[in-house]
């Protein structure tokens, strides 16, 4: 026999089922459109941003992420059940339109059957498999949200409705299948290939074939109801985010990673800076609220969220969206509320998680920037007074700009005014300058670059803050004036190479700088170092230590640098204990997004935290790749009271340590 | 109401300073320079005036080479209407009653209702400059306001007295304020403010002492001579007993 079976079984294939049939569906098309347009229209309040470019990427970025749930997937557990019921109703749709393919177009009009033989019965299973897996990972993602109720997951009556609908359509299609098998398949070889609808059959068996027709030609309806229902229903419920968030993987950020706009300070006609409404914002800041599904993962990573300060990016991204649907001309800062603006580091962990691509940092930035700009407010008055000692003195310590360069010259590096012929320019940074602590760091770099014969030159009194503590914070009129004048003078002395040891630095030099026109090559001092190992130039002999690694979020998430540094740390004879939040999952020291200036007033310390985690490794040594990471680290073991426990250091000095000349 | 507000350019304070050539006042080479921070209360104070009465011109003074319009530009930028730069590469040199004479010889045809200054500058310290204006003015003085109410003509001000106690002073204009840390919290000036600052006026004059001349000249300068520091004595606790007995014996006379 041929294996197949009668499409429109029961309920027949005449008009009076391709009419309402094909009606339903226009009008449920018609109401998506219709809400999806209304939601266009909300998303256009935003001012234009060309998210078009490099199509050929964002469309591969789309389908590794629609397709293969890639951002899903880092989350096993939730993400997996995500995937899994994504996966078997993404082949349940397939198969319904495979279906509608072969009944009413290629065997309608030209006799055309395909659901026949292996194929049928391949399709027959898989469609039966996929519909119990859609089932299971259902079940459980409601005992998730309903049951076990993880802390934090946000449940409103639209979870209800996804959940209930879904449902609905899975249970009434088996439940079709099962009475139409009843009917048609049982003790037939055809039977097996669908073994759930089998068994379902096997339970209605009881009942007469009449009761089977009736039962079975009312529930098709009550499906097809249900799934167009489920088409009209998508931009009205949470179900909007099968666009939306697809969608936002195409008009994903395409980076540099972490590089903020840079805002037009020239034009005289401005006269708004930053936003207080969302009307300031892009639209993809507004579309950003529609593509997130609540799903928490960024406020369960916020090093501000999970010390108690009033900040969660997953509710600053819904609150913009509460704003543009609501009230557009709403004040945006007092809906989020200064606290929660002032409280973010810009460390990355929420955007990097992310599953919907939302921009976070960006937003929080544009708030922070009406607030310095419009309204000269800082997050306390310490803040406003490292602003203007930077303005006076280049630094945000307050040191006097003359001395900048006095820790280099008992190691006999001089400024490129002095000396331009070097090899490569060490941009300091403010903390290895004048932070004692971190002049110890800076000293062994220079060591480190001696031994392996590299003449480095500094820019001395010349060099300013790179000003990114300044931009994080908002202030983006100083961070322009220190850029461009940085700019200036190391164009001036025409420097191939720029090495730092502030991951800050670097990424403010190697990304930010690059709309002044600003394309010397900058690297990070780990990465610096690992070259010279590389190269067999540094005379390293390793001694064996245990440490734990801290992977700063400049030069982690903003730069995916997790392997140098720790090859790094092995070559030096050290066996790494990680951290239980580590590499991208790296919890921040609390010094980001210029929260180095300011005091941390509310919840727990982050830097204890971290440090605490640090403890646990029980390697007594946390090593570090950032002069901000060590400040905190340094503050945080005196605060812990774990000073006799756990000895914060940067990768360099450890390095240097161990430099064959100083054992020899 | 015509406010003018005098403000001087100083070196921070964190500078790296070494004495000039003469001996007979810092260098000016590497130095970072500010407004004087006490002026910077006279012009948030003057602003937040303005901002009360709406119905207020506010004029910015400063003394001393073309490099103090910068400071100048953030006086305009906190709020200040207009500048008036007296460009003199000598202004370190003039003793008070000279900088006091320029300042009074540009205010005298002026009718200003209040003058607001820094109560004295952060590198000389005279604290003679804004007395003296008010004396050659003809005009009352109040010194070292920590806080000023002005409501409908009347000024009430505290001055800072000695010991911690604080005086209640009533005055009506025209008259000079100069102002103590503690008066109020000096703004960030916001970009638009900055922007505009730079159309603001800012007209520059010629010094003009009025014919009163110097009278006094720094002989010499120099920094505090270094005398031992502490002394910090560790170990264990006999031990520091006994060698705190032997120091107070050979070096002082309190055992004795």
């Amino acid at each position: 026999m041929e294996f197949t079976r009668e499409i429109y079984w029961n309920v027949g294939h005449g008009w009076t089922t391709l009419a309402p049939m094909y009606g339903l569906l226009l009008v449920a098309l018609a109401v998506f459109d219709l809400g999806m347009y209304k939601r266009l229209k909300v998303y256009r309040l935003g001012h234009p941003l060309d998210r078009t470019d490099q199509r050929g990427e964002r469309f591969r970025f789309l389908v590794d992420n629609v397709l293969l749930q890639a951002k899903v997937l880092r989350v096993p557990g939730a993400g997996s059940a995500h995937a899994l019921f994504f996966w078997s109703f993404f082949v349940l749709v397939i198969g319904t339109s495979l279906i509608v393919i072969q009944a009413d177009f290629t065997d309608l009009f030209f006799g055309i059957k395909f659901l026949k033989g292996t194929f049928y019965k391949l399709f027959s299973l898989t469609l039966d498999l996929a519909g119990l897996v859609a089932i299971l990972m259902l079940g459980g993602l409601m005992v998730r949200r309903y049951l076990i109720r993880p802390e934090g997951l946000v449940t409103k009556g639209d979870d209800a409705l996804m959940h209930g609908l879904l449902l609905a359509i899975l249970i009434t299609g088996f439940l079709i299948e099962g009475a139409r098998m009843a009917v048609t398949e049982m003790g037939t070889p055809l039977a097996p290939w669908s073994p759930v609808g089998w068994g379902i059959a096997a339970l209605l068996t009881a009942m007469d074939e009449a009761s089977l027709r009736t039962l079975h030609a009312g529930l098709w309806w009550v499906h097809l109801l249900l799934a167009l229902g489920f088409i009209a229903v998508i931009p009205f419920s949470k179900f909007r985010h099968i666009v939306t968030t697809s969608a936002n993987y195409f008009f994903a950020d395409r980076g540099p990673t972490g590089k903020l706009t840079t805002v037009n300070l020239e034009d005289e006609n401005t006269e708004k800076f930053g936003a207080n409404q969302v009307t300031d914002l892009s639209w993809k800041d507004i579309f950003d609220a529609d593509a997130c599904t609540l799903c928490k993962r960024c406020q369960d990573r916020c090093p501000a969220s999970l010390t108690g300060k009033p900040l969660s990016p997953m509710q600053v991204v819904n609150q913009i969206g509460e704003v543009a649907f609501a009230d557009p001309a709403t004040n945006l800062i007092d809906t989020v509320g200064r606290e929660a603006i002032w409280a973010c580091t810009t460390c990355r962990a929420c955007q990097d998680i992310c599953p919907a691509s939302i921009e976070h940092v960006g937003k929080i930035v544009e708030m922070r920037r009406n607030l310095v700009l419009m309204e000269g407010e800082f997050p306390g008055e310490e803040v406003m007074t490292a602003m203007e000692q930077t303005e006076v003195n280049g630094n945000p310590l307050g040191m006097g700009y003359a001395s900048r360069g006095d820790w280099a010259e008992p190691l006999g590096v001089k400024p490129l005014a002095d000396d331009p012929e070097v090899d490569v320019l060490y941009f300091v940074g403010c903390y290895a300058s004048f932070d004692k602590r971190n002049i110890a760091v800076a000293t062994s770099f220079i060591k480190l670059c001696q031994a392996a014969g590299i003449k480095v030159g500094i820019l001395g009194k010349e060099e300013k803050c790179c000003g990114e503590p300044m931009r994080k914070m908002g202030n983006e009129y100083l961070y322009q004036t220190l850029a461009m004048e940085m700019v200036e003078v190391i164009k001036g002395y025409g420097v191939k190479q720029i090495v730092t040891t502030c991951p800050h630095c670097f990424n403010t030099l190697a990304k930010d700088y690059r709309d002044f026109d600003f394309d010397v090559e900058v690297v990070p001092h780990a990465v610096f170092l690992d070259r010279l190992t590389a190269a067999g130039k540094l005379p390293i002999k390793a001694e064996p230590f245990t440490c734990t690694y801290h992977d700063s979020c400049y030069l982690g998430r903003h730069n995916d640098i997790y392997d140098v540094p720790r090859k790094l740390v092995r070559a030096a004879g050290g066996h790494i204990t990680e951290m239980a939040k580590n590499r991208d999952q790296a919890f921040c020291c609390s010094a980001g997004g210029g929260r180095i200036m300011a005091e941390e007033k509310l919840g727990e310390r982050i830097n204890i935290k971290r440090v605490q985690m640090a403890v646990a490794t029980g390697t007594g040594q946390l090593l570090a790749n950032c002069p901000f990471c060590l400040t905190m680290f340094e503050d945080g073991v005196k605060g812990a009271d774990v000073e006799e426990q756990l000895r914060p250091r940067d990768i360099a000095e450890v390095l240097a340590e161990r430099l064959a000349s100083t054992n020899a | 109401m015509n406010i003018l507000i005098c403000i001087k350019q100083v070196p921070d304070m964190e500078s790296k300073f070494k004495i000039n050539g003469e001996g007979t006042w810092y260098d000016r080479a590497d130095l970072a320079w500010r407004m004087n921070e006490y002026d910077e209360y006279a012009v948030e104070q003057a602003v937040r005036l303005k901002e009360q009465v709406k119905d207020a011109d506010l004029t910015v003074l400063c003394i001393g080479p073309d490099q103090v319009t910068e400071t100048m530009k953030k006086a305009l930028a906190m709020g200040c209407d207009r500048g008036v730069h007296i460009a003199d590469a000598d202004s370190a040199k003039r003793e008070p009653v000279e900088i006091a004479a320029m300042i009074a010889g540009f205010a005298k045809e002026k009718n200003f209702d209040m003058i607001f200054t820094g109560m004295q500058s952060q590198d000389r310290g005279s604290a003679q400059v804004g007395v003296m204006v008010a004396e050659l003015l003809g005009i009352p003085a109040v010194t070292t306001i920590v806080d000023f109410v002005y409501d409908n003509g009347a000024i009430q001000v505290k001055r800072e007295l000695e010991g911690g106690s604080k005086a209640v002073v009533t005055a009506t204009t025209p008259v000079l304020l100069t102002c103590q840390l503690g008066l109020n919290t000096p703004r960030y000036p916001t970009l638009p403010n900055i922007m505009k600052a730079k159309k603001k006026e800012l007209l520059t004059m010629a010094p003009d002492t009025g014919g009163t001349g110097s009278r006094q000249e720094i002989a010499s300068c120099s920094f505090p001579e270094k005398k031992g520091g502490g002394l910090v004595l560790e170990g264990d606790v006999a031990e520091l007993a006994d060698k705190l007995i032997q120091l107070l014996k050979e070096k002082t006379t309190v055992l004795a």
